[in-house]
């Protein structure tokens, strides 16, 4: 691809991605917060992290499954981020490594 | 509810906090400048563009249509269709960032990536008013991001089956799950998540690529209100 095409075409991707980071609160400001808005939204985060997780993790296989639910377990015992991600992803390590 | 602030202090704890996900944000923007250069783009190229669009999703998936002449079409809509999710993070954070000035918040709309949106979302609904974990962990996620980008693309050589034997692949999803358990707040979101999740498995089944996380996570918007107006 030529420079002043690379150039361009960054910068349109980059608009593009900002205006879908930007979109979203715009939007939202635009319109009266009722409370059924506002719950939609409440929902609406975990809901993005589910939507995230499920497939990504279906995807990866049985090892990622099995990580991913000894994360949330540590987590929810101990609320320390850093040890239930060691924890899960050593295991997905081990299983990978042996099974 | 309380007006949100902006510290110092919090932009800190944000950067400390996602400390493990921006070392796997280097060794991703690494994967991304090698196979950048495998596809002969060049060096300048790929780290402006790290810079400049920071979503990483989009840029591996823009790779496949780097060429002369530019495919404009399949360019922009790829980038629209894998970063789209971006809108609904936006939309999530609106009632808690709404008390900012709205300069600040476009201008932190910049940074506003998931690990990060993710740490704010898990603050927020722990009572925190400072966005500053918003921004600091998304410099630090661009830092390192970059940086990885600009190894990767002059000089690091490294295979994706390397991470993924030690499970390194999962980072990311790993630590969207330790955020996600920290917002359970009672039955009402059992309900929404499975629909969420059973949503977005079936729409990765049958949508283009990158839309299952727009469709998964609006039908669990849409049953939470549902069971939340039920009781």
């Amino acid at each position: 691809m030529h420079d002043a095409d690379a150039f361009l075409a960054i910068s349109a991707m980059a608009v593009l991605t900002y205006a879908t980071r930007a979109g979203g609160f715009l939007l939202m400001s635009m319109v009266p917060l009722s409370p059924r808005l506002e719950a939609f939204l409440r929902h609406l985060s975990g809901s993005v992290l589910i939507a995230i997780i499920v497939p990504a993790a279906v995807t990866s296989g049985a090892a990622a499954i099995l990580a991913i639910l000894a994360a949330v377990l540590v987590m929810r015992r101990t609320r320390n981020a850093l040890l239930a991600m060691a924890v899960g992803i050593g295991l997905a390590a081990l299983l990978r490594a042996w099974v | 509810m309380e007006r949100a602030v902006i510290t110092w202090r919090g932009m800190g704890r944000g950067a400390r906090e996602l400390v493990a996900v921006g070392a796997y944000a280097f060794v991703f923007g690494v994967a991304f400048g090698i196979a950048a250069r495998n596809v002969g783009m060049e060096g300048w190229a790929a780290n402006l563009m790290s810079a400049a669009v920071f979503a990483g999703g989009s840029q591996f998936a823009v790779l496949e249509l780097w060429q002369s002449p530019v495919a404009w079409g399949p360019l922009l809509i790829a980038t629209l269709a894998v970063n789209g999710r971006h809108f609904l993070l936006g939309a999530s954070l609106y009632p808690w960032l709404r008390s900012l000035p709205a300069w600040q918040v476009y201008l932190a709309a910049v940074l506003l990536s998931e690990p990060n949106w993710a740490k704010a979302i898990e603050a927020e609904a722990r009572g925190e008013r400072d966005v500053g974990v918003l921004i600091g962990g998304g410099v630090l996620l661009w830092v390192a991001w970059v940086a990885g980008t600009i190894a990767g693309s002059g000089f690091i050589d490294l295979s994706p089956e390397h991470f993924r034997r030690f499970g390194l692949d999962l980072v990311f999803l790993a630590f969207l799950s330790c955020m996600l358990t920290g917002l359970r707040r009672g039955r009402s979101d059992d309900l929404a998540w499975l629909a969420a999740g059973i949503t977005a498995l079936a729409a990765m089944a049958i949508l283009p690529a990158g839309w299952h996380i727009l469709a998964g996570a609006v039908a669990g918007g849409l049953v939470g209100v549902v069971v939340d107006a039920r009781r």
